[in-house]
């Protein structure tokens, strides 16, 4: 599979037609997806005629756009109009989308061609895309395991060499967690970098969409796509230029890297531990300069992220009741939202729905929720201070590489943990990228690069710097 | 602080449960409850509560009707559940 850019050039260099670069990838996708399950759907005839299209343009000698030919994937809870849209779950499985969401939108006028939706948790509340009600998706570096979420669909689409890059979405580490366990790039913009517009709402003030892809650069060349100010999101932030791919030659000469031992306490393996460390090693050997740093407050990220997470999600997903949109239960109205609610839903969702209404409801409130608020600035404040004398922090990604398919699936707090690194970055709205940081017995580890809120450009920087410096794991099977 | 009254919340989130899933989330909340329960251990006194991690304050825009194509306004009527006509067709909201 050719990286993004590589397609990008062959197009305009008239070396391969967007037609043929779309058969590449549909031709990987009909070799592999009935067995890992990452595409709910392919998008197949119009992908063939926006690829069409693109090669129309190219003939009449007009300029091409940014993206132009490129196949890329969308997670399941991104709305393309006209296209089926489920965000994984059983009230909106058949719901076709009325409009396109910002960032489809931008990629259409970037000339992207959009291959198809990927698998995901249902209503991307899960850390291992087995609660989606279109099935599982597997790891394509091993079958028995998990690929992570709730963006594995799109990692898996990735990391199997189905599209060079795709989209996910990020609440507390869906888009980091699933690029470290299947050996790829995926980044979580700094809050407000991107437009949620027509992202289906999980957790507001959490949410931000990002890339996966096999190379920095071309993570940084999705970003750059979707970023910036849109009227439809009033979160969005007027960025010029905080990523550009062109301009990743970098190395970790003068690079300051903090390391904060709350990243390696208890709860991480000991092997993902020594990966790390060999890591951060060959940064300093490379120039960097390593400092320790102290974030005394990140083992309270989890805990918070609990509280605010269920408490704007059971407020997000009152609109899904089957009225307006959605699948309709018979009966009154009381009867008509509960059982239409009571069927949509899995299991997880229900859980947060109802412990978000708890923490919610009167006399609970201000012990949980408005004391978690309280907790997330104060988390915010001493990340961004701690990054004040670093260019960059770096974790572990996660504590452990993939698991077995079942094994946190009784166990809710063991499946939060599974964020327990990457949900900090939510918490205080800043930028995390992860990379891979090489195998441990046949299955990836990621490795992650947090910076201060806005400073997106030097997450892309350090993991670049990283990039030279090792051979990544090659596209699986 | 972690007592709840799982049939009342099924009431206020209208949300349905299985009687297996009563039971399991009676089992696990309270677990939940109490792992989230040790940021009682950070001294708030001297914090605001933030709603919000940006800067940004009320982004204002102005009021106005955006008109969108008929093929749009059908694929908009084409996802409502039951319709009559090109109306959203509710069950009734008063007895």
């Amino acid at each position: 599979m050719k990286t993004a850019m590589e397609i990008r050039d062959a197009i305009r260099d008239g070396k391969m037609t967007a037609v043929e670069a779309l058969e590449n990838s549909l031709k990987v996708i009909k070799e592999k997806n009935d067995d890992l399950f990452a595409f709910v759907e392919v998008f197949e005839e119009d992908a063939r005629k926006a690829a069409q299209a693109i090669d129309g343009m190219k003939a009449e000698g007009k300029e091409l756009p940014r993206l132009a030919g490129i196949p890329v994937a969308i997670k399941d809870n991104m709305l393309y109009q006209g296209h089926t849209v489920t965000s994984g779950s059983n009230i909106l499985k058949e719901y076709v989308a009325g409009y396109n969401s910002t960032v489809v939108q931008r990629l259409i006028d970037a000339g992207a061609i959009i291959v198809g939706r990927t698998n995901m948790d249902d209503a991307a509340m899960g850390s291992s895309t087995e609660t989606s009600v279109h099935g599982i998706t597997k790891n394509p570096w091993n079958d028995d395991v998990v690929p992570g979420g709730s963006s594995g669909g799109s990692a898996v689409a990735v990391a199997s060499g189905m599209v060079p890059f795709a989209l996910g979405s990020d609440t507390g580490g869906s888009i980091r967690q699933p690029a470290a366990l299947c050996g790829i790039v995926g980044m979580k913009p700094s809050y407000g970098h991107v437009s949620r517009y027509g992202l289906i709402a999980f957790a507001s003030s959490l949410d931000q969409i990002g890339p996966l892809a096999t190379t920095v650069a071309d993570a940084a060349l999705l970003l750059e796509v979707i970023e910036g100010r849109d009227e439809m999101d009033a979160t969005t932030l007027d960025l010029k230029q905080t990523t550009t791919a062109e301009l990743l030659e970098t190395s970790f000469e003068g690079m300051k890297i903090g390391v904060a031992k709350q990243f390696f306490a208890e709860g991480l393996d000991e092997s993902v531990k020594e990966k790390t460390q060999e890591a951060i090693e060959l940064m300093k050997v490379n120039g960097a300069e390593i400092v320790e740093v102290d974030f005394t407050l990140m083992k309270y990220s989890l805990p918070t992220y609990y509280i605010l997470n269920p408490a704007e999600a059971s407020s997000n997903l009152a609109r899904l009741d089957g009225m307006r949109y959605g699948t309709r239960a018979e009966g009154a109205l009381m009867e008509s939202y509960k059982t239409a609610r009571g069927l949509g839903f899995g299991r997880e969702v229900k859980r947060r729905i109802i412990l978000g209404t708890h923490i919610l409801s009167a006399g609970y409130y201000d012990a949980y929720y408005k004391k978690a608020l309280a907790v997330r600035t104060a988390i915010k404040d001493e990340l961004n201070e701690v990054m004040k004398s670093v260019d960059v922090l770096v974790t572990p990604t996660t504590t452990t590489t993939a698991w077995k398919f079942g094994e946190k699936m009784d166990d809710p707090l063991a499946m939060y943990l599974a964020d327990i690194y990457t949900v900090s970055a939510n918490i205080a709205g800043t930028p995390g990228i992860s990379v891979p940081s090489g195998m441990i017995d046949g299955l990836p580890v990621g490795l992650q690069f947090l910076a201060g809120s806005g400073q997106d450009h030097k997450v892309f920087k350090a993991a670049a710097a990283y990039e030279k410096l090792v051979d990544w794991p090659q596209v699986a099977k | 602080m972690s007592d709840f009254n799982i049939e009342r919340l099924e009431e206020l989130a209208r949300l349905s449960l299985t009687e297996e899933e009563r039971e399991s989330f009676k089992k696990d909340l309270p677990a939940i409850l109490k792992y989230v329960s040790q940021l009682q251990e950070v001294d708030t006194s001297h914090i605001e509560a933030s709603a919000y991690v940006t800067d940004a304050q009320n982004v204002m825009r102005t009021d106005e009707i955006q008109s969108i194509s008929d093929e749009d306004r059908k694929e908009l009527v084409n996802a409502f559940p039951q319709k009559m006509g090109d109306a959203l067709k509710v069950p009734h909201v008063f007895e």
